[in-house]
Order: C-alpha cells, then sequence, then structure tokens
C-alpha cells in the first residue's frame, strides 16, 4: 500500500525518487479496425490528455480492448493514425513503443521469479544491471512487494500477481500505461482496495493510464475522463460526475444504471409530457428524459413544487445509510432515493407526493 | 455400482490382468537365470548366458548401433520437431494450412510394414537413379526422424497451448524482438517439452524393429534386428539374456522418469527435506 | 477468436520482404523443414509403392515397366493355376483377427478402466503406469515373452493338450490363438488408457437415477455408464483396431507362418517371394482398410463428442 508518508527504498532513498514525471498526451484519429468483415470500430477519434487517468468503459465487444491493443500495438488499424505524445506510432510494432500493459490475465512468465519478471523489459532495454537491480528494488518498495522478489509466480496470491504485473510493467518508465480490465479477476473486496491503490499510483506518478472495464462503478472510482463505448462507437466523454449525473443518450443512461428514464411523447415551448405526467421547464433536444432518483423528494403533500406528480409507494427499500422508494406514478414506474436521516418511513401502498426540480432533468438523446 | 460382489469381481479381474500383463516378461528374466538349455525345464540359476552374451561381439555392436541411432536421430527430431510444433501453434488459425495436420498425423497413422517398405521401395529406386543413399545407417537415421518429427510436434504445440497467448504479447510490450522473445520466453519454457520429445524419440527409435528391418544394410544391425535374427533361428536362452537386459533397461528408465516427476510435483522444501 | 488473431499478430510485422510478407517467411523457416522431411521421406515413398502395384515384376523382383493391373489380378487369386481364395483368406483373416482382438480387449479393459477409478485419487496414476508399462518393452520382446510361454512342452500347452484342446506334441503356439493373445497382449493400454478418461469424468448421478428408476445393473450398465464411455472407446478403437490391422511382427512370430495377416504377406513380397508390385498391390489395400477406418472412427466420434473436434 502506498502510504501518505515516504517511503525508503534499500538505499534509504526516498521514493520520490521512484515518480519520474513521464506522460505523454494520446491522439486517435480517424481509427477503424475489422475482425474477419466484422467491423469493430469506425472512423474512431479520441484526445486523451496527458498524465490523466482515463477510462475506456462498455459492454463486451465494445470495442475498447480493441482500441487498447491498438494503442498499445498488438493490432495494426485499418486506418487512421495513432500520435503518442505527438509522435505517430501506427507504423511502429510494440517493443518500440514507450508503452507498457498490463494483461487481463497478468501474462506474467511462469518460468521467472518476481524479479526476473520485473527485470524483463529492462533487460531487453539493454539496461545496466546495477540500474535495473537498483530500480527492481526501488519499484518493489513503492508497490509493496518487496518480500515476493524471490518468489516465482505460481506461489502467488491474485492480488500479488497483480502487484507484480503492474511493477513489471511501470518499472520501465513508459509514456503511457495500459490497464486491460486488470482487477476483473479478483473479489470484491481486494478490488476495491487496488481501485483507491492504482489511482493513488497514477496520482503519484503523474503518468498516462489508459484503463479498460466495463464496471461503471469502477470507472468513476478512478478516472479523471470516462469514454463511454457501444459497438464500437463513442457515446460520451467526460468526466465521472459530468458522465453520471448529466449523460448525453439513452445508452449512457442505461449503461451507469439509472432507472427513471421516460420517453418525451410531447413537447411545447414550456414543458414536456412523460408518463410520469407534464414537467414544466425549457428543455433542449431529445427524446427521452432522465430523473435521477437522488433528486426527487418524496412527500405526503404536494408542497408548491413545479413538478410534482401523485404516486403510490408499491416498495419500500430500507438500506440502512438511504432509504429507496419504488412508486407507480401515472403510467410510469418512479424510483426514488434519500438518505436516512432518521424520518418516518412511508409504507407499501401510501399515497405520496413525487416532486423535482426542472434543473436536475436531464434530457438524452435515443 | 457400489456392491461388494461387483467389487471383488473386480479386484480379482484386475489381479488376473496385471499376471497376464507381466507374466511374458517375468519369464523372458527367468529363462535368462536358467541354467538349462531349454524353455521348459528349470533347472538352477546361472548367469552363463549373461557371459556369454558380454562376450559377443555382435550384441554389442548393435547396442551400440542402436544407441547412436537413436541419439542422432533424436536430436533432428527434436530440433525440426519443435520447429513445427512452434508452426502449427502460431499458425493455427489459419485455414490455408488445414492440409499441415493430415501431414503431421500421417507418420503416426501408417502401419510400421507399410513406412518400412515403402523406404525400401523409396531408398532403392534413389540409389538406382543417383547412387546416393545406399541402404545403411544414414537411411535408417532418416527413416527414423520422419516417423519422430510428428510425436516431438504435438508434444511441443500442446505445451504451447496450454500456455496463456497473451504471453508473447507481453514480450513484444517488455520491448522483446524476435530473437530475444525466442531465447527469454519461447525456449526456457518449451524446454521441458522438448526434452521430453526428445525422449519420447530415443524410446521409439531404440524400440523399432521393422522400418529399421527394411531401411537398413548389411553391417548395420540394430539391437532389435540382432534379436529378431536369434529369434527366428529359434528363441535361445542367450537371447533371453539380451531381452531381460532390455527390459531391465526400460524399467529402470522408466523408475527414473517416475521419481523425477515425482520430485517436480514436490514443493522447494519437501525436496529439501529429502535430499 | 481474439486468441487466433492475437495468435497471427505474434508472429511479426506486416513489412515485405523478397515479396513475401513476415508470416510466410516464418511458415517457411519455422514449417517447411519438418514438413519437406516428412513429405519427401514418407509421401513420396508411399506414392512411389502405390505406383509400383501398376508395373510388371522384373526378372530380379524389382518393378519395371509397362504398366499393367497383373498384381492386381494376382491379389484377387488369379495365379498360373487359375483362381484361388488364398489371398482373400488373408484379408478375411487380417479382418477377423483385429475384430477379435478390438473385441477382447475391450471386455477386458472396461472393467480394468473402472477398478482404476475406484482406487484413491493418488493411487491412479501409478495403477496406470503398471498396466501401460509393460508396453514400453520391445515388440519383438513381448511377442516372445508369449512363444516361450506357449512353445510346446511348457506347463500352459500341456495342461491344453490335457483339456483336449489340442495335439499333445503340438504347443499352444504356433497358432491363430497365439496370434490373438499378442495382438490382446499389445494392444491392451491403448484401450485402457482412453476408457479411464471417459471414466473418470462418468456422471455418477446418472448411474444413480438408473438405479432410482429400478434398472437392475445390466440395464444401468447399458443406458447409464455405456453412452458416456462412447468418445473414450471409439478412441480406443482407433488406437487398438487400426494399428492391429497392420500388425507385422506378432502373427510373423506367433503365427508360424500358418495365420498370416496382411502385413505378413506384403512383407514376404519384399523378402524371398520377390514380387514388389504383388506386394505393393497389398499395401494398397492396408492403405485403403487403414483411411477408410480412421475416417469412420474420426466421424463416430466426432458425433459422439456432440460435434466438438476430438483432437488426438
Amino acid at each position: 500500500m502506498v502510504a501518505a508518508q515516504q517511503i525508503r527504498d534499500v538505499n534509504g532513498r526516498s521514493s520520490d525518487a521512484v515518480a519520474r514525471q513521464r506522460a505523454s498526451s494520446i491522439e486517435l484519429r480517424g481509427l477503424s479496425k475489422s475482425y474477419d468483415d466484422v467491423e469493430v470500430l469506425k472512423n474512431l477519434d479520441l484526445h486523451i490528455n496527458a498524465g490523466e487517468f482515463f477510462t475506456l468503459l462498455g459492454p463486451s465487444g465494445s470495442g475498447k480492448s480493441t482500441i487498447l491493443r491498438l494503442v498499445a500495438g498488438f493490432e495494426r488499424p485499418d486506418t487512421g493514425s495513432i500520435r503518442i505524445g505527438g509522435t505517430e506510432v501506427v507504423e511502429l510494432p510494440p517493443n518500440r513503443r514507450n508503452v507498457n500493459t498490463v494483461f487481463q490475465s497478468y501474462a506474467l512468465f511462469a518460468h521467472l521469479s518476481v524479479r526476473d519478471n520485473m527485470a524483463f523489459g529492462p533487460r531487453m532495454l539493454g539496461w545496466k544491471k546495477d540500474r535495473i537491480g537498483q530500480r527492481v528494488q526501488e519499484m518493489a518498495a513503492f508497490i509493496n512487494i518487496a518480500e515476493l522478489l524471490g518468489r516465482r509466480i505460481d506461489q502467488l496470491s491474485g492480488g500479488q500477481r497483480q502487484r507484480v504485473a503492474l511493477a513489471r510493467a511501470l518499472i520501465n518508465e513508459p509514456d503511457v500505461l495500459l490497464l486491460d480490465e486488470p482487477l476483473s479477476a479478483l473479489d470484491a473486496g481486494l478490488r476495491s482496495q487496488l481501485q483507491v491503490e492504482l489511482r493513488r499510483i497514477q496520482r503519484r506518478l503523474g503518468m498516462t493510464f489508459v484503463f479498460v472495464t466495463h464496471d461503471q462503478e469502477e470507472a468513476l472510482v478512478m478516472s479523471d475522463r470516462i469514454a463511454v463505448l457501444n459497438d464500437g462507437h463513442l457515446q460520451q466523454v467526460s468526466a465521472p460526475q459530468a458522465l453520471y449525473e448529466r449523460p448525453q443518450n439513452l445508452f449512457v443512461a442505461r449503461f451507469m444504471g439509472h432507472s427513471n428514464v421516460f420517453p418525451i411523447s410531447a413537447r411545447a415551448s414550456d414543458h414536456l409530457l412523460t408518463p410520469l405526467g407534464r414537467i414544466s421547464g425549457q428543455f433542449g433536444a431529445g427524446s427521452h428524459v432522465l430523473v435521477r432518483p437522488e433528486a426527487i423528494t418524496v412527500r405526503a403533500q404536494p408542497q408548491g413544487d413545479a413538478n410534482h406528480f401523485p404516486a403510490t409507494v408499491s416498495e419500500c427499500i430500507y438500506r440502512g445509510d438511504f432509504v429507496e422508494y419504488r412508486m407507480q406514478c401515472g403510467a410510469a414506474r418512479l424510483t426514488a432515493k434519500r438518505a436516512n436521516r432518521g424520518e418516518p418511513l412511508f409504507e407499501v401502498g401510501a399515497q405520496v407526493s413525487a416532486s423535482v426540480a426542472s434543473a436536475a432533468v436531464v434530457l438524452l438523446d435515443g | 455400482m457400489k456392491s461388494r460382489r461387483l467389487g471383488v469381481s473386480l479386484r480379482i479381474i484386475w489381479y488376473l490382468v496385471l499376471f497376464f500383463l507381466y507374466a511374458p516378461l517375468f519369464v523372458v528374466v527367468l529363462y535368462s537365470f536358467n541354467d538349462a538349455n531349454t524353455t521348459t525345464h528349470i533347472t538352477h540359476f546361472s548367469l552363463r548366458w549373461y557371459r556369454r552374451l558380454f562376450g559377443n561381439a555382435q550384441v554389442l555392436d548393435a547396442l551400440k548401433l542402436s544407441i547412436w541411432l537413436g541419439l542422432g536421430s533424436s536430436v533432428i527430431s527434436a530440433v525440426l520437431g519443435t520447429m513445427l510444433g512452434y508452426g502449427m501453434y502460431i499458425h493455427r488459425g489459419a485455414r490455408r494450412l488445414a492440409w499441415l495436420v493430415w501431414i503431421v498425423y500421417l507418420p503416426v497413422a501408417t502401419p510400421d510394414i507399410l513406412y518400412g517398405i515403402s523406404e525400401l521401395g523409396f531408398f532403392t529406386d534413389v540409389h538406382a537413379r543417383f547412387g546416393i543413399l545406399r541402404p545403411g545407417f544414414l537411411t535408417m537415421l532418416i527413416a527414423h526422424v520422419s516417423f519422430q518429427l510428428p510425436f516431438v510436434a504435438l508434444v511441443v504445440y500442446s505445451r504451447l497451448v496450454g500456455l496463456d497467448p497473451e504471453l508473447f504479447n507481453a514480450c513484444r510490450d517488455l520491448y522483446a524482438n524476435g530473437w530475444q522473445r525466442a531465447r527469454f520466453f519461447i525456449v526456457p519454457t518449451l524446454s521441458p517439452a522438448i526434452l521430453a520429445g526428445f525422449f519420447l524419440s530415443f524410446t521409439l527409435s531404440i524400440d523399432d524393429l521393422v522400418i529399421s528391418f527394411f531401411t537398413t544394410g548389411p553391417g548395420n544391425t540394430t539391437l532389435p534386428i540382432y534379436i529378431w535374427s536369434a529369434i527366428r533361428k529359434g528363441v535361445t536362452p542367450e537371447v533371453n539374456a539380451a531381452a531381460a537386459i532390455l527390459i531391465g533397461g526400460v524399467f529402470a528408465a522408466a523408475t527414473v522418469a517416475m521419481v523425477v516427476q515425482y520430485m517436480k510435483a514436490l514443493t522447494r522444501r519437501q525436496r529439501n527435506a529429502l535430499l | 477468436m481474439a486468441e487466433a488473431v492475437a495468435s497471427r499478430q505474434a508472429t511479426g510485422y506486416q513489412g515485405r520482404f523478397l515479396g513475401l510478407g513476415s508470416d510466410a517467411w516464418h511458415i517457411l523457416g519455422v514449417i517447411m523443414p519438418g514438413v519437406l522431411w516428412i513429405v519427401v521421406f514418407l509421401v513420396v515413398p508411399m506414392l512411389l509403392l502405390v505406383g509400383i502395384a501398376f508395373m510388371t515384376n522384373g526378372p530380379y523382383g524389382l518393378p519395371e515397366q509397362p504398366f499393367t493391373l497383373d498384381a492386381f489380378r494376382q491379389l484377387a487369386g488369379f495365379g498360373l493355376l487359375g483362381w484361388g481364395p488364398g489371398n482373400l483368406l488373408v484379408i478375411l483373416r487380417t479382418l477377423w483377427q483385429t475384430a477379435l482382438a478390438t473385441l477382447l480387449v475391450t471386455l477386458i479393459s472396461y472393467p480394468v478402466a473402472y477398478y482404476v477409478t475406484t482406487r484413491p485419487p493418488a493411487l491412479q496414476p501409478i495403477l496406470l503406469l503398471l498396466v501401460v508399462a509393460p508396453s514400453w518393452s520391445n515388440q519383438v520382446i513381448r511377442a516372445m515373452g508369449w512363444m516361450n510361454l506357449l512353445a510346446p512342452g511348457t506347463p500352459l500347452s500341456t495342461l491344453a493338450a490335457k483339456l483336449g484342446l489340442i495335439a499333445p506334441e503340438l504347443g499352444l503356439f504356433p497358432s491363430a490363438f497365439a496370434v490373438t493373445l499378442g495382438l490382446v497382449y499389445d494392444f491392451l493400454p491403448f484401450m485402457v488408457l482412453p476408457l479411464y478418461a471417459s471414466f473418470e469424468r462418468l456422471d455418477h448421478a446418472q448411474v444413480e437415477a438408473a438405479y432410482d428408476l429400478h434398472a437392475g445393473p445390466v440395464r444401468a450398465f447399458l443406458h447409464a455408464v455405456l453412452p458416456q464411455t462412447l468418445p473414450g472407446l471409439l478412441a480406443g478403437i482407433m488406437l487398438v483396431g487400426i494399428p492391429a490391422f497392420g500388425m507385422y511382427v506378432v502373427p510373423e512370430l506367433l503365427g508360424g507362418g500358418k495365420s498370416l495377416m496382411l502385413g505378413n504377406l506384403i512383407a514376404r513380397q519384399f523378402q524371398d517371394a520377390s514380387n514388389w508390385p504383388y506386394g505393393a498391390a497389398a499395401s494398397i489395400v492396408m492403405i485403403a482398410v487403414t483411411l477408410v477406418g480412421l475416417v469412420v472412427l474420426r466421424r463416430l466420434s466426432r458425433r459422439a463428442a456432440g460435434g466438438v473436434e476430438v483432437v488426438l
């Protein structure tokens, strides 16, 4: 664990020596890739800032791993350009790009010890033995695997292997680190722990991380910015807060787990008609509305709010730190979430009034 | 299926089968120590057939030839077979190489008598036409390599299939070029498989009779050929002695292999405790 | 699919050298030496052999022009004295011995393989090793062992004579019985191993279900066990039947010239009898049977495994 205080390595030097500022931006232009007539990516444009923790988020088959493999160099795009730190790299094989990958299956060399796995990249690059030895020690201390250096890979647990894979990649001081669903094989507790740790390491090193996952919660926890992909197309690229609170289309809203999504049946200059009822306000373009559960207030009587709808409570789910109400509201089913401040709960079947401010209503494209 | 009667009858069958399996070999060893010159009467224990055997220059020459043949052919097939197995793995998605499987399995599926006589025809023809490859050691070697190759290739191939395919990409990701990948990853990972292939080839070579018989020339007698010719004239205890040695050798090698396997399966600590 | 793509990309980059992509060079360099060896030293000789079948038998037994079908006529039995069934008998006898040996091997292997699975797991590899180990010895030596055991005057032969099975001065060898015995002995491990693998994967719940549904032991075996062992059984038949058909050493040593199998017939033409085209024609029969057997068995095992490719 990278703790708040300075970690000293074998030679007594502080671990700031490990944190070299080295990062590059990534520019993808017009990227297309097909496998056996299946078009996985078509004309994709994406820009990743230097030093950013950038996440590619999407369901299986959305193309997120393909993008990663193209940046790493394991695949060649059919068309398009890939610039890392301003340099075009499409023609370069992976071993000539200053990019390293943490694989989903870790891909550690079973016939080498942890130390030799970490030293692999530097050896191939021809670093001097002294420097390799020193850097291995530093990196092992930094990632907190110093006591594992002499072990063989089959003696390690899942979490330990993940750390070794990370150390093996980072020791080469790449401009960009690519991570292909590295936490998917771990159990929930370990995952949460490592999510935070990875984020800390990235901040410490100031390196550009490109992270692939299908878990939207994971993406929200770790990222500076997130790109949501579906079927090879970018759906939205935003910071976590904007992505969650202001999804731009139906796919993103559903993928982020939002439940209160309703089609707009009619619109006028000052209101919208939805299965929920009438929502006043001036809204931009869009085919659906999203009302986040946290933005809905549930009261026994309407209290002069702009948008209030009569509803019947169908379920009341007490989750300890918050309460969730599932309600039947007109033709729609509405979910509301409220922090538990000790107020009395509404019972099933109670007639209530659900209200939401117009500003909290998000418009979605289809 | 857990009735006791079934259990008992299974056990009886098992022991009967074991007896059946080891009786002929046991008898060979038994008769090799038999003083009498016939196979029907056991007199007393004697080592005279072994003494005769070790004084028999022909047998020793045959043994030497078999070993050289085995080593030579195994080295070549280890190299070629590994390359072939590796190539099969790398290109296993390629549809245009589908015929490769047939080529590789052909030597495995061909009965050795067919193998032998087609080689005989081939080498005779080649010798008649071009004057090279007179039937002898070289022709045997060539034939042996050709039937050992697929086994090595298959052993190497199955080892590769068991690997995480991303390991190859991991090497490139960590800046290894083609040669470095081969030297630091592929060869170390494959070396147990290559060794297994080598031993398998050696065993196949030492054991072979029919193919060697039809591809050899005058003066090039392998041990199995020697035993074969001797038996045709009638089984003598001396032949039994030679056979017993071969049996002993095979079982010794098998025991060593088993012990090695067992040791490998132990952890380092257990190993240190044993030794 | 990603795996196949990964493997394709793993060879190297798409530059071109001397007009060929690096992929093609890789294939040439890595695969071709081994493949060429097999093609030149096995495929070509076998094609040559097929060709020889159509040639005339020269004075020294070596084949020469012109092309003719004489060899095939001889194979079918047409000799100098008209037609005789000798050759066809050999082929039939080979088929019969193969089938009989395979059947016996199967009958013995089932209980043996099952027995091994009932033993503690740590013991099982050792037991299997015990079954397999005899096959590591040379096939000539194995046959010789049986010659020792079955010769005239040995305990077994004397017993058989006392039981009236054979004449007193003969032995159990040489005979067709000895040949069958030798075949069964040689091929037993090759059926035990695949059957063991099938038994390992056996879903015992199906057997219990059979009993639950009032089936007796025989029916339970037929309906719950046998179908599940089908893949192993087919693999075993492939490993036993096909090589057994091409056996040479066992029938040669244990058959004593009276119980010829196809392999012996072929061999004789290339030795004393010196009639290469005839031998080649007989070889074609062996090739054909082997090929047909392989194809049929592969198809059957593919179906038994539910359409999944069975790689042996």
